[in-house]
């Protein structure tokens, strides 16, 4: 049964470049916020192999099947493996790279929204800054819009 | 440093107390940051040279040593801090002991020069008197010896082994020579002189003067990593058959980081040939797998993680681990298990055992 989602604002798009990631705290839920060229992903920050911080893990690329003594890198910036034992995760879709207990992590949606102040609620949640960020008025740019997460 | 005699084992039931113990970690990596930190306390000849210590064929792990969240906030190596280990582990999970066991330093022990070998052991545990012992009355300490100078191995273990923080003696499981030789048995003497348990730990295998495994070189980490377990199993059996817990029934062996699933195996293979072949080993008077259960003691990390998680715990009873299986998480390393969520669902007199009665009775450890 599909739930709605709320809309939460994670941070300006030129705060969240390419190859960059924040992570967040939505409703408890720790939610990691990638740039992956260009295109916005969140995954949940848990990894299901021991609960570690996965979303804190090194962004790479990993190697593709091959024959034995070849070594194919490829998708460069599209691969997180967890701090602690290196498990590997496809950004894009929240499933394991190798997966052998047919594991994925949840995936949200994340979209990039104009900035204009009525549309703006509310400062990113993981700052703590106590003024109404609608009372600041702010140069509109499309370039630099809003990096929006669905939860 | 002050030393005091080390007490006679008394039992882990601390209900007179009223403070109950409840998870011991008996494999955490304390860390330098730098090799001159070490260095520093080498006597003036060896000191000229710095830190120098044998190294792997050419490949390393892809994810480094240490967990990639493990970096103290004041930068520095992932073990070095004293505050992070609090926050990340010792605070995280409510532990009342952890047994540290030192870190990139091992392979003194496996060095072509065994007097800088020894050197670098005792600059490490003066080291670690300074930064560690005293540190967090949570942290206990392993005294570290190079296994291949056996002379000063045991000079050492007389120097400080009274030291009532210091719970083992500590050296590689990468040897030349199986440890069940005699030309170890001096160490294991002075051991139990001090009411010390021995602990092997994996890391200089195939580096250095130590074998590589029986097949050959390894072709990477992965197959190095994999084949550790290999290497445990040849000086178990070494060990048990040569007679060193028939030379020595007070000494405890900790196999750490080494594995467990092959353990069965052993055990069972060992009393099969012991049947037929006992005369050849007269000093064995009860079947092998006996002493091992008696003799040897298996850490957690890594633990094995088999399709179906049954099988652990049938692994588990096969090797008596209500006796012989201590919880291990070998932070901050890339192959650490979480104290929560490694291990499958135990059943809870195992648990108890398996998370912290063995080790208080080991290490003969009381709630504080």
């Amino acid at each position: 049964m599909p739930q709605t989602t709320q809309r939460h604002t994670v941070c300006r798009a030129s705060e969240l470049p390419p190859g960059e990631r924040k992570i967040v705290e939505i409703n408890g839920r720790s939610i990691g916020v990638f740039n992956v060229h260009g295109n916005y992903h969140a995954l949940r920050n848990i990894c299901p192999h021991q609960m570690a911080p996965l979303c804190q893990g090194k962004v790479t690329g990993t190697t593709l099947p091959s024959k034995p003594n070849e070594y194919q890198w490829d998708r460069e910036g599209e691969i997180v493996r967890c701090p602690w034992h290196g498990w590997e995760f496809d950004i894009l879709t929240g499933k394991s790279v190798f997966n052998p207990h047919k594991l994925r992590v949840k995936t949200y949606k994340v979209t990039i929204e104009q900035d204009d102040a009525q549309a703006r609620s509310g400062a990113c949640p993981a700052s703590e800054s106590g003024e109404d960020p609608s009372v600041e008025t702010f140069p509109v740019s499309v370039e630099d819009g809003l990096v929006v997460l669905h939860v | 440093m002050t030393t005091t005699t080390a007490p006679t084992a008394a039992s882990a039931d601390a209900a007179d107390s009223g403070k109950q113990l409840s998870l011991i970690d008996c494999d955490v990596h304390n860390a330098f940051s730098s090799p001159d930190e070490i260095a520093r306390y080498l006597p003036k000849y060896f000191r000229q040279r710095g830190l120098s210590l044998p190294g792997r064929a050419g490949f390393s792990s892809p994810l480094g040593v240490a967990r990639a969240d493990a970096v103290p906030d004041e930068g520095g190596k992932p073990g070095s801090s004293i505050a992070k280990m609090r926050e990340q582990l010792i605070d995280a999970y409510n532990m009342d002991y952890v047994i540290l066991t030192g870190g990139g330093i091992l392979s003194c022990g496996v060095h072509a020069e065994a007097d800088y070998g020894a050197a670098v052991a005792r600059a490490y545990n003066e080291w670690f008197a300074e930064k560690w012992l005293d540190a967090d009355p949570r942290m206990l300490g392993s005294l570290l010896v190079a296994p291949n100078n056996p002379a000063e191995a045991v000079k050492e273990i007389r120097r400080i082994g009274g030291h009532e923080r210091l719970v083992q003696v500590i050296m590689t499981s990468a040897t030349r020579t199986a440890l069940g030789d005699r030309f170890y048995w001096p160490i294991y003497e002075a051991a139990c002189e001090m009411g010390m348990p021995v602990a092997v730990h994996p890391g200089a295998e195939s580096t250095g003067i130590a074998n590589t495994f029986a097949p050959g070189f390894p072709a990477s980490y992965f197959e190095w990593h994999s084949n550790l377990s290999q290497n445990y199993m040849g000086q178990v059996s070494s060990l048990i058959s040569r007679g060193v817990f028939c030379e020595f029934p007070q000494l405890k062996f900790v196999c750490i980081e080494g594995g467990i699933g092959w353990a069965p195996h052993l055990m069972w293979r060992l009393d099969k040939n012991w049947k037929s072949l006992r005369a050849t080993t007269p000093w064995l008077t009860r079947p092998p797998s006996e002493y091992l259960v008696e003799h040897i003691r298996f850490t957690t990390q890594p633990i094995e993680e088999p399709e179906k998680k049954d099988h652990l715990l049938q692994i588990l009873d096969m090797v008596h681990a209500e006796k012989t299986v201590m919880f291990s998480s070998d932070y901050p390393h890339w192959d650490n298990d979480c104290p929560v969520h490694g291990l499958p669902k135990l059943p809870e007199p195992l648990k108890q055992r398996i998370m912290w009665q063995n080790a208080a009775e080991l290490y003969n450890l009381k709630p504080r």
